[in-house]
């Protein structure tokens, strides 16, 4: 049958037909084999636009076009969808990108005229070739998963489940809550951090659609979209918590004392231990670790002590699957620790803190029952030092990036500071101040007009101990004069890095990360909340630094992106896939080993495409030496076809 | 450091009947602090006793208190001690 292609060139306004003669590509196309019908149009994405393509495709019966317009990643659907109302299959509509690739690049306009007549004829020869196909259609298991229990996993998991969606919550600690519940007061309101978070992990607890798996980590992930099988481990806490009664007689007969991670080293805990008061789920813990063995069970004390029963040695660890439709990542974030800033004493001088430890130090719950006081002697600090950009806007030798919270958190430490001291005196020595938010302005002005807060801009050279104090030098650029200052303590605003151990997840997951290793974005503007992979969403820090009202929203977004995959009946995947021709294959394999999706595998020595897994990148078509391996719509007799016509004419 | 709380390591003060070891070696090899190691000194019964070679390492688990299958090793609580200490003086 011969073919009858229509073909459309948009001027995009002047953005293609400032560069690239239309007219003249029109009438030049319409006397190319095949093409019935040949026009341009100022707007073809427009509504007219689409209307005219319509009615020439039924008026003159044809059964191909091609549209030069912008890149396919914009508009191919917009005219395929217009293809197929006007009764054709929209896999017959393609694209020839006229825009990116030749308006936008090029001055000359006969040349670049020229260019997009040779693109749109290749385009064209594509098309002649192409098949009709319907998208392939895949169940989808209406569960989601969210890995990371912090405010983004925990608002991310209830949001879901308040859909209706069950939800598994996978948490690598003992208890969900993530940074947010070792806060004290959160800026700019000073509410109580463990007070407003509190509630959510109670409410995740009691939620009957959410399954929470505490002390345990993804294994190992398969599928795809709508069709996710996960490995999770289940480490042994070799605690019951259904008996266990929280009486706390483990602890006291527990001989070990390490330091306690929740209050960053500040206090000691058991080998056997509860993180915080607040832990969800309400139980013990016994770290294998500090433990003093328990093959063969060297002390036992704790399991002798427990009226309930609750200790049991013989705890293995489990690996549980559960098969989700989407996931969410939201794996949080670490500050800079001290392997990697040993600038400024940190690690080395016992009153130069963290921000986090800051945090603890001001928390009503806190080691200190929220008494600031100095480690190294317990007395009230008189003079603090807080150094902002700590690791951070440092591109020689940290992080180029600005962790963007610290500017806040720092106004927000001074500001506790002296509401607890009020006789003390506080010091910030910053860049510059970002405080871009809703009264995030107003709470630093608020730190420096109302309680005193010294700020200085420049950074300090030097920071050394010196009877019992700490002597911080710098300069302030604003009056150009040295500054020296005897501080009891200094803290650290240190550069906000992604979660250990976020990267192996990430290649695990297959989703990209940044070359900061924070997961990477689909889009920066209009696919904030999606990772490249389909399927998997991110929320929270572990996309970028972020404060809790950002790390909130972005979870509820995450959310509802799961959610437009989880409501679906079917879901519907591209048919530009691979197909091996069996009579070709002789089985040797190279697509096996070359496909990145591992969508190709070999069935009775023939390779075998999953047609679901494969995203179409060719890769097995051009390794394979017999030409068997070939994606649909892009045949190498196409391509071929393609390259012919760009080389003539 | 000086941490902000009262939960310290346990200590335990270990206290051996040289007389009634045999040698046999399990307390030595058993120890998750390897606080023990067997001496170069004969026993009454010509055997090798252990000696405590890091002290401040034993954290009171008495696992050697109940491995030692001639009841020649026992451990007491130190802290314990030193109140008991202080109640009498």
């Amino acid at each position: 049958m011969k073919k009858r292609i229509g073909y459309f060139i948009c001027h995009c306004g002047i953005n293609i037909a400032g560069t690239v003669d239309v007219k003249r590509v029109s009438e030049d196309l319409a006397s190319y084999p095949g093409i019935i019908h040949s026009e341009d149009y100022v707007y073809m994405c427009s509504d007219p636009g689409q209307s005219r393509m319509i009615e020439a495709i039924k008026e003159k019966k044809l059964d191909k076009v091609v549209i030069a317009c912008c890149s396919p990643t914009l508009h191919e659907t917009t005219f395929r969808n217009a293809a197929r109302t006007a009764g054709i299959n929209s896999f017959q509509c393609e694209i020839a990108n006229v825009r990116e690739q030749c308006s936008w690049v090029h001055k000359d306009k006969v040349k670049a005229t020229e260019k997009a007549i040779k693109i749109s004829k290749s385009v064209i020869e594509r098309a002649r070739f192409n098949e009709s196909l319907e998208p392939i259609s895949i169940p989808v298991t209406r569960r989601a998963l969210v890995i990371g229990g912090g405010i983004s996993g925990i608002q991310s998991a209830l949001d879901l489940a308040n859909s209706g969606y069950e939800v598994v919550l996978v948490e690598r600690s003992p208890s969900i809550g993530g940074h947010m519940i070792q806060l004290s007061e959160t800026f700019p309101t000073l509410d109580c951090s463990q007070c407003i978070m509190t509630p959510k992990m109670v409410e995740v607890s009691k939620h009957p659609k959410i399954k929470l798996l505490t002390y345990s980590e993804v294994q190992d992930i398969s599928g795809y979209v709508g069709n996710f099988k996960v490995k999770i481990l289940k480490k042994p806490t070799f605690v019951d918590p259904d008996k266990c009664t929280l009486c706390d007689e483990c602890t006291t007969v527990c001989p070990v004392a390490v330091p306690n991670e929740f209050d960053l080293g500040l206090t000691r805990r058991r080998a056997i231990y509860i993180p915080f008061p607040q832990a969800i789920p309400a139980t013990y813990t016994l770290d294998i670790n500090h433990c003093p063995g328990l093959v063969p069970i060297a002390c036992g004390k704790c399991a002798d002590v427990c009226e309930p029963k609750a200790i049991d040695y013989d705890m293995k660890p489990e690996i549980l699957e559960e098969e989700v439709g989407s996931i969410i990542v939201s794996t949080g974030f670490d500050l800079y620790g001290k392997d990697e800033m040993a600038e400024y004493g940190y690690g080395t001088y016992e009153d130069v803190l963290d921000g986090l430890q800051f945090e603890r130090l001001c928390s009503a719950s806190g080691p200190t029952m929220g008494k600031i006081l100095r480690p190294s002697d317990h007395k009230e600090p008189k003079e603090v030092v807080f150094i902002q950009c700590v690791g951070s806007r440092d591109p020689e030798q940290h992080c180029a990036y600005c962790s963007k919270i610290c500017c806040m958190y720092t106004a927000k430490h001074a500001m506790l500071y002296k509401h607890h001291v009020h006789d003390g005196q506080a010091y910030v020595f910053y860049i510059d101040i970002r405080s871009g938010g809703k009264g995030y302005e107003e709470f630093v002005q608020r730190a420096v007009e109302e309680d005193g807060v010294v700020y200085l801009r420049g950074k300090v050279s030097k920071i050394f101990e010196e009877n019992g104090k700490i002597r911080v030098w710098g300069v302030d650029t604003l009056s150009g004069k040295d500054i020296e200052i005897k501080a009891d303590m200094v803290v650290l605003a240190m550069a906000i890095r992604p979660s250990k151990g976020a990267d192996e997840l990430a290649k695990k997951l297959k989703i990209a990360m940044d070359k900061d290793g924070f997961l990477s974005e689909a889009h920066p503007k209009l696919r904030p909340v999606e990772s490249v992979t389909s399927g998997m969403f991110l929320a929270g820090a572990a996309q970028a630094p972020k404060d809790i009202p950002e790390a909130v929203a972005q979870a509820s977004g995450a959310a509802v992106k799961a959610v437009n995959i989880l409501s679906q009946e079917k879901l519907y995947h591209a048919p530009t896939v691979a197909a091996v021709n069996s009579t070709l294959c002789t089985g040797c394999g190279m697509c096996v080993d070359v496909c990145p999706y591992e969508a190709v595998s070999l069935a009775e020595g023939k390779a075998n495409v999953n047609e679901v897994l494969c995203e179409g990148c060719g890769t097995c078509m051009a390794t394979c030496l017999r030409a068997a391996a070939s994606v649909k719509n892009v045949t190498p007799q196409q391509v071929h076809n393609m390259i012919i016509a760009s080389l003539e004419g | 450091m000086a941490y902000f709380d009262n939960i310290k390591p346990k200590k335990g003060n270990i206290h051996i009947v040289k007389d009634r070891c045999k040698g046999c070696g399990f307390c030595v090899e058993y120890c998750p602090n390897n606080v023990l190691e067997l001496s170069e000194e004969f026993n009454i019964k010509g055997y090798h006793p252990p000696y405590i070679k890091h002290e401040e390492d034993c954290i009171y688990c008495q696992l050697c208190e109940t491995i030692c299958p001639e009841f020649s090793i026992y451990v007491t609580l130190k802290e314990e001690e030193e109140e008991i200490e202080k109640s009498k003086s």
